[in-house]
């Protein structure tokens, strides 16, 4: 009977995988298959691993606890509980650097130092996010208390994601930052353009979801298990072509998340009506959340169809490094420039991950790291603008240096080290990436690279001449009527923190890049998974 | 052949019949009303098809949830917004829904295709039958424990959300400085978007 064809396939892939790797997660399957429940619950769960995830779970609770005693209260005290929650959840985080490995949760969650690598990138994003929030969400009038509580399960559900090593813990987590991201584009509710943000990324975002998880059906009728490293073994002995099928359904989920060209229609929309450091959270945070998974996923599972994920993966990333690029040199507003930026940023990321070697991976951590820091320097300048003056668009920053060093400097700096302009850090990050997929002979894509680069350095170049070189005459109506500096209002001293922080990492971090550099070697060293992966690959060199 | 079975494909396919033609009706008719009480329809037919499996936990979850839930709150917002209104025509309406068409087509073919050529195995395992419920909870309490409680965050912050963009704030203010606020982006916009501010 057809109906219980997906059953079936269970036992079979089971029987197949088990006589191939007999000793290999055995112990998990007989984990899932025991029935006695007296069994399992003598089992360690190892609940230690996610008490990053709890800190940020308690500050969540705490802010939204405190936000019942009013606005005053909220704005007052919620911004220090943000921060030592998200403090702790770093501290954290840093001891669990180089722990000894043990499978949380009965396999659930693994924290291997990819993962921590890639929570502390996120934490520290929404650390930045919040810190250039305050002062946008009082002026614009919106509650502050269920903001930061909103952000927090964002943060949340992008920190399991990248140590989730079960397709349930997957989906769950997936959908926290989903649902979470929705809900903060649409944050500004009077605003016509954020509701229709929040509706274009509801929509395309459950049908990603939706298409997850047909293929992690699929996976599991392939498999009979939820846990990746099962069904990882269980494609390798069953190369069909529903796995392909399931491949392709996944992968299209991970492009939506990371915002890769044909899978990006909503970016500029969603970048555009967002509250401005919402797309700071959703460019970084969320993004290198999706980049997490696409690790756990592709190179974790799909390595039976290396071939196929990295040919896939290469057209993405030539087709994001291109039209990301190009599309932005025709932008008149500074968000909707830098969310296609953010597209052809992806692109170079994609590098990293196609190459597949020690350095390959080593690259993307280390952008993904450099990112946050010039990403978020670059928004936390243009909010300060747009609170200033209440406009995003190119043009309005004419002869900025006048009147505002401070935001001129700090963008100019920003800018060009995402463009890739030595020697700031975001040219130490890219000429690895790009040295990684030359060794791995990826000519193809380090070309494109290249070549978008430079594309990508004339827009960035010019809103810096916008801001530089106009005579104080030719300054625009906006800049003319700029406001006397004051930073005494509550929320505009971490915003100065944050865009202090981020700039001068960004300046002087590419000098001093080394310790970087051993933190996303380290990052790779300690992750069994991928070190499987590049054994794996280097054996297809020599072979 | 014997009886048990004969019922058992003959329940197979009038419950199959009802899902497929059920879910075009969802998609092709033009009045919501219809295709919200077809999903219902198309709902209830899947959960029959849970209870051939000896699946009876899941299939009371489906009704429970799919249609006493979801489909009764798409009706009632159905319903809400009784607005007739009458849309503007879109070009090339014809060319589009061949071209969409043709992909689902094309999906579908994909699709059969790769359950012909996939190798399973049948029979497959001996379903749980009663015991599903218990094998559920321990599940839920022992290897899903992580996601399980994820997804109370998950829905502690959905509940929070919405409440959030459904309220209705009747003055908003600067909480620092007491200005009058718009609830709206700081960056105002200045060049006609899709949607123009409805005040």
């Amino acid at each position: 009977m057809t109906v219980g064809a997906s059953s079936a396939a269970t036992v079979a892939a089971a029987q197949r995988f088990q006589a191939a790797m007999p000793d290999m997660g055995a112990s998990l399957l007989a984990t899932q298959a025991m029935a006695a429940p007296g069994e399992l619950l003598n089992l360690s769960l190892n609940a230690s691993a996610v008490l990053p995830e709890a800190a940020v779970l308690l500050a969540m609770i705490a802010t939204l606890l405190v936000d019942l005693a009013g606005e005053k209260v909220a704005t007052r005290w919620v911004p220090p509980i943000c921060y030592i929650g998200l403090g702790s959840s770093l501290v954290l985080l840093a001891l669990q650097w180089n722990a000894p490995l043990e499978p949380s949760f009965l396999g659930a969650f693994l924290a291997d130092n990819l993962a921590v690598a890639f929570r502390a990138v996120i934490a520290l994003s929404t650390l930045l996010s919040l810190l250039i929030s305050w002062r946008y969400a009082e002026k614009s009038g919106t509650p502050v208390g269920e903001y930061a509580a909103i952000l927090l399960a964002a943060t949340l559900g992008a920190m399991l994601l990248c140590g989730a090593t079960d397709l349930v813990s997957v989906f769950i987590s997936l959908e926290t930052l989903s649902v979470a991201s929705y809900l903060l584009s649409g944050y500004m509710k009077r605003d016509a353009r954020s509701s229709e943000a929040a509706l274009k990324y509801l929509l395309v975002g459950s049908a990603a979801a939706a298409v997850f998880l047909y293929g992690s059906s699929l996976l599991y009728g392939l498999s009979g298990s939820t846990s990746l490293d099962t069904i990882g073994l269980a494609l390798q002995s069953s190369t069909t072509p529903l796995a392909a099928l399931a491949l392709v359904f996944v992968l299209a989920t991970v492009a939506f998340k990371i915002a890769a060209v044909p899978f990006h229609q909503w970016t500029p929309d969603v970048y555009e009506g967002s509250p401005t450091p919402v797309v700071a959270f959703l460019s970084v945070g969320s993004k290198a959340a999706g980049f997490a998974l696409a690790l756990r996923i592709l190179v974790g599972c799909f390595g039976a169809f290396d071939d196929q994920w990295k040919l896939l993966f290469t057209v993405l990333a030539v087709l994001s490094m291109t039209l990301g690029n190009v599309v932005a040199l025709a932008q008149t507003s500074m968000k909707r420039m830098l969310a296609y930026s953010s597209i052809g940023q992806a692109g170079f990321v994609m590098i990293g991950m196609v190459c597949g070697t020690e350095d390959g991976f080593a690259a993307m951590v280390l952008y993904m790291a450099a990112y946050l820091f010039m990403n978020l320097g670059a928004f936390a300048c243009i909010i300060l603008f747009s609170i200033r003056t209440g406009s995003d668009r190119i043009s309005d920053y004419a002869g900025l240096y006048q009147k505002d060093p401070l935001i001129t400097l700090g963008l100019s700096l920003c800018l060009l080290s995402l463009g890739g302009i030595p020697p700031m850090l975001g040219f130490f990050g890219k000429i690895y990436l790009f040295f990684a997929g030359w060794a791995n002979h990826q000519y193809l894509l380090v070309v494109v690279g290249l070549v978008t680069s430079v594309i990508s350095i004339y827009y960035y170049i010019s809103v810096i001449k916008m801001m530089v070189v106009k005579e104080p005459q030719e300054a625009s109506d906006v800049v003319k009527a700029y406001p006397d500096v004051n930073w005494s209002l509550m929320g505009m001293q971490p915003l100065r923190v944050a865009l202090i922080g981020c700039v001068a990492i960004t300046a002087v971090g590419g000098i001093l890049s080394n310790p970087l550099f051993q933190w996303a070697n380290t990052a790779v060293a300690g992750t069994p998974l991928l070190q499987q992966a590049i054994a794996l690959s280097s054996l297809k060199g020599l072979g | 052949m014997t009886i048990a079975t004969t019922t058992e494909l003959i329940c197979f396919l009038v419950l199959s019949a009802v899902v497929v033609i059920g879910a075009l009706g969802v998609v092709l008719l033009s009045n919501i009303v219809y295709s919200a009480f077809l999903l219902g329809g198309v709902f209830t037919a899947v959960a029959g098809l849970y209870l051939l499996l000896n699946a009876s936990f899941v299939a009371m979850a489906q009704i429970l949830v799919y249609v006493g839930a979801i489909n009764v709150l798409i009706l009632f917002a159905i319903m809400l917004v009784n607005k007739r209104e009458d849309l503007k025509a879109i070009a090339n309406l014809t060319t589009r829904r061949a071209v969409s068409a043709g992909v689902c087509a094309g999906l579908l073919a994909l699709l059969v295709r790769v359950v012909v050529t996939t190798p399973w195995s049948l029979p497959g395992p001996p379903a749980v039958g009663e015991e599903a419920t218990a094998r559920i909870g321990e599940h839920l309490f022992t290897d899903y424990l992580l996601p399980f409680e994820v997804a109370s965050v998950l829905l502690l912050m959905a509940m929070i959300g919405a409440i959030v963009l459904a309220r209705r704030d009747v003055l908003a203010t600067d909480v620092v400085t007491g200005e009058v606020a718009d609830q709206g982006l700081i960056e105002k916009a200045r060049t006609p978007l899709l949607m123009n501010r409805a005040e």
